[in-house]
């Protein structure tokens, strides 16, 4: 019985999920959606407009997007954000300078109304950078405290090692799931 | 004359708001805790196996409905790095709950001290306070008459708030929602001190 009915309820939530892969320049929003879609670390140059892809992950399926992060542009990732089930938010964890903009960006897109009921997965990418920031200093420069009702969580990540990126997604999925 | 009555309708649907914290060293049980009160409280609420349940590094959102108020439940990362952020929480907090892993004898020192620290400060006096001594399904753990007196040595901290030490297994969901319907009558008379959160946002 109980098999049934999870049968069914696949049926129903078979939609595709959405999601934004958002970040400053060169955080590696490319990289990582296509270490998602094909496994492989490609070689990429910065994105200008976006890169879309369908990924499989487990049994759900995603309609990834990458927005490019360039100064000029980022005004443009409003345009994308209507039914958007998740965000993933890409930070450089080796770049202090430019976290406090990361910072702003982030809280900037946060206020939209379109986006109050999207997850958030931060991911401090670049974790194999010698002297970069752990992820409790990455929580600190973000002022993620000040997020109080939106569920989140922050992984470490290597984009271009393939680490962290799984238990990131694991979570995603479950979480996307238990949100239905 | 329609925002009347939308406004009328929704003041009488309008549940009080109430914070909850869940508190306590890494690896106590904080997220298992709350998917099982959340399978306890909600209706057709299938919670999150506790085989995929991770780290916590972030905020887990819970919100439960019971007995005519709405409890938001907050589930902090408890990693030491981690404990340095609770303190943002705590303005807002209306009942806190602290979590012990009743099997970890080598770190209950440890739990104590994040324990003190944290009811010491100034923002959470008056608010009450549910320690669960969690993993009680493991045979070999230490019962609720072993952590209690541990927890309630510092009287003076504790001081005047509502304070109770309870016995729970948060995989096996025993004595999760004694613990929960506790806190709330406690978060109610407390109402003076510290009232509902309002539903603007």
């Amino acid at each position: 019985m109980g098999g049934l009915w999870s049968y069914f309820r696949g049926l129903l939530g078979a939609r595709e999920m959405r999601i934004l892969i958002l970040g400053l320049d060169g955080a590696g929003k490319t990289t990582i959606l296509y270490r998602l879609q094909v496994g492989e670390v490609v070689t990429t140059i910065p994105t200008i407009g976006f890169n879309v892809e369908q990924v499989q992950y487990k049994n759900l399926k995603f309609q990834v997007w990458d927005l490019g992060g360039q100064t000029s542009i980022r005004p443009y990732w409003r345009c994308y954000y209507s039914n958007t089930d998740a965000i993933i938010y890409v930070v450089d964890s080796a770049d202090k300078e430019r976290i406090g903009i990361s910072k702003d960006e982030l809280f900037h897109m946060l206020r939209e109304e379109e986006l109050t009921d999207a997850i958030l997965v931060v991911l401090a990418n670049k974790q194999d950078m010698a002297g970069c920031m752990t992820v409790a200093e990455v929580h600190q420069a973000l002022g993620l405290e000040a997020l109080k009702n939106r569920t989140f969580q922050i992984f470490k990540t290597s984009a271009t090692k393939g680490e962290g990126l799984d238990q990131a997604m694991d979570w995603l999925a479950n979480a996307l799931q238990n949100k239905k | 004359m329609y925002t009347l009555v939308h406004g009328f309708y929704k003041y009488m649907v309008q549940k009080d708001e109430y914070c909850v914290l869940i508190l306590g060293l890494d690896n106590a049980g904080k997220t298992t805790y709350l998917e099982a009160a959340k399978t306890k409280l909600t209706k057709n609420y299938k919670g999150m196996h506790p085989s995929k349940i991770t780290t916590t590094v972030g905020l887990n959102i819970g919100k439960i409905d019971v007995s005519g108020i709405r409890l938001n439940f907050w589930d902090l990362g408890g990693q030491t790095e981690l404990q340095s952020l609770w303190d943002k929480y705590y303005a807002e907090s209306h009942g806190i709950i602290y979590i012990v892993d009743s099997n970890d004898r080598d770190r209950i020192d440890d739990s104590k001290e994040t324990f003190d620290k944290m009811i010491g400060n100034e923002n959470l006096q008056g608010i009450p306070l549910l320690v669960l001594a969690n993993k009680q399904d493991i045979p070999e753990c230490m019962g609720v008459r072993e952590v209690k007196p541990i927890f309630n040595k510092n009287t003076h901290l504790i001081g005047k708030r509502d304070c109770m030490v309870m016995a729970v297994s948060a995989l096996t969901g025993e004595g999760v929602d004694e613990g929960i319907r506790w806190l709330v009558d406690c978060i109610k008379r407390n109402v003076y001190i510290r009232p509902p959160r309002n539903n603007e946002n």
